[in-house]
């Protein structure tokens, strides 16, 4: 069963069009969203959130239209875009008592759970946290109301590397328990470590979208590389020293 | 919408909101333009929307579990109890005014607004004013707000401008009648100004709720 369903999603933005992208999310499963700055992963992460407004699409959660079931999905799903970045000078105590209010499927204990993991106080502000540990309440705070789906938009960038092995853990722990986790990260070896499938874009087109170990097999074959950095770079890369010389 | 109207008070009122309430009081303020209390009240709600754009509250109510167009609704009748409570604060100096001090030298020889139905009939046109021109205008892009409230400021102008000039006019005294003269009239102009109140809030708010689902964020 698909938890995200995501059909012929088109943004355009001056300088860039985000072009018929289409991919789904299986129950239960952790899907890394790649591509290089600007490839257009925000725009899509920012549209299936309803942030901002493909001009055509589909966008379909638990089998429910998000236009015309906004509300009911937000509940279900948790969104986490990098560090906390609202409401930086009021206590984290005074923040999760308004945000709580809104989720019926809120749990205190698995959010207490999450403080104490992630060393969290709760009389600080956000402002008084570092970029890491603003990564760590906007998590907390997803992962507290039981969501089913969890988006992340580059849950990793800022963390140390032990509070990123956590993160890694907590997300196969999320899976097993059948969370799903769409996630977009630069940090290619974060997804080699815990992903099952891939959504590769670029420059607002999709490449691939398919299980991990199939993309990594199929691109060995074609002969662009081993590795998710490898097959990025092959794909990606542009001649600088051409383009200086232009 | 409890929760958010409850978000609205704990999370993105400014306190300088309640602190500009006081202004209702200026309506004791003899030989002053008493109506500018309603838009220093005004003032007091942009100084929350200026707190809340700097604390990113518009993309932290988006990503909450309720419809886009709730979020505009709750910022619309968070407004609205400051501005009723400002209006009651006004009617109950009003009520002081033409009763218990009807008589008092500096009242009598007024020369300009005094407070009166008419006075708040004014009020309620400079909140209608802040709900048209600066809540319409901070819902076409959701981050703007200086446009939005000069817009504000030159609508308040006008209309003290023509609330203190009005009654100049031949056949128009009644409007600035003290100590409760000719209130059949007043209050009639009280109950249009509510009308319009309540039907240019409620309009701007649908224009406002379209506005913001098309807006990126």
């Amino acid at each position: 069963m698909n938890v995200l369903e995501i059909q012929d999603l088109c943004k355009t933005y001056p300088g860039f069009y985000l072009d018929n992208v289409s991919f789904s999310v299986e129950q239960g499963s952790v899907m890394g969203f790649i591509g290089r700055n600007g490839a257009g992963k925000t725009t899509t992460l920012k549209s299936v959130l309803n942030l901002v407004r493909p001009e055509a699409g589909e966008i379909r959660y638990f089998g429910l239209d998000l236009a015309k079931h906004e509300g009911e999905i937000k509940k279900r799903i948790g969104y986490a875009g990098g560090a906390v970045d609202y409401y930086k000078r009021k206590k984290i105590r005074e923040l999760v008592a308004v945000t709580r209010t809104f989720y019926d499927n809120w749990d205190e204990s698995e959010y207490r759970r999450f403080l104490n993991l992630f060393s969290l106080d709760e009389n600080k502000t956000p402002a008084q946290l570092s970029e890491g540990m603003r990564v760590k309440l906007n998590l907390t705070l997803a992962l507290s109301h039981k969501a089913e789906l969890l988006i992340l938009d580059e849950p990793t960038s800022g963390l140390d590397p032990v509070s990123r092995e956590e993160l890694l853990e907590a997300f196969r722990y999320l899976r097993d328990q059948g969370v799903s986790v769409l996630f977009s990260t630069h940090i290619t070896s974060d997804l080699e470590k815990c992903a099952d499938h891939i959504t590769y874009i670029a420059k607002g087109r999709l490449i691939a979208s398919s299980p991990l170990a199939d993309f990594l097999r199929r691109s060995a074959a074609e002969g662009a590389g081993s590795s998710l950095d490898e097959i990025m770079v092959h794909y990606e890369k542009e001649s600088l020293y051409e383009k200086f010389a232009e | 919408m409890k929760n958010l109207l409850n978000k609205e008070l704990r999370l993105a009122t400014s306190p300088l909101a309640w602190v500009f309430l006081a202004a209702a009081m200026m309506a004791f303020l003899p030989g002053y333009p008493i109506l500018m209390g309603a838009f220093f009240i005004g003032l007091g709600i942009f100084q929350s929307f200026q707190a809340a754009r700097e604390s990113n509250d518009i993309l932290y109510t988006a990503l909450l579990p309720v419809p886009k167009r709730d979020a505009v609704l709750a910022k619309y009748l968070s407004v609205c109890f400051f501005q009723i409570l400002g209006f009651a604060m006004m009617t109950a100096v009003t009520v002081v005014r033409m009763t218990l001090l009807k008589d008092a030298a500096v009242y009598r020889t007024n020369a300009l607004m005094n407070a009166s139905p008419v006075f708040l009939a004014f009020a309620l046109l400079i909140f209608t004013a802040f709900n048209v021109c600066f809540l319409g205008g901070f819902f076409k892009t959701a981050h703007a707000i200086g446009v939005p409230f000069l817009t504000y400021g030159a609508a308040t102008l006008l209309l003290v401008g023509v609330g203190e000039s009005l009654h100049f006019f031949p056949g128009l005294r009644f409007l600035n009648a003290p100590g409760g003269e000719r209130l059949g009239l007043q209050f009639c102009v009280l109950a249009v100004a509510a009308c319009v109140y309540a039907l240019l809030t409620a309009l701007s708010c649908r224009a406002s709720m379209r506005r913001f689902e098309r807006i990126d964020l």
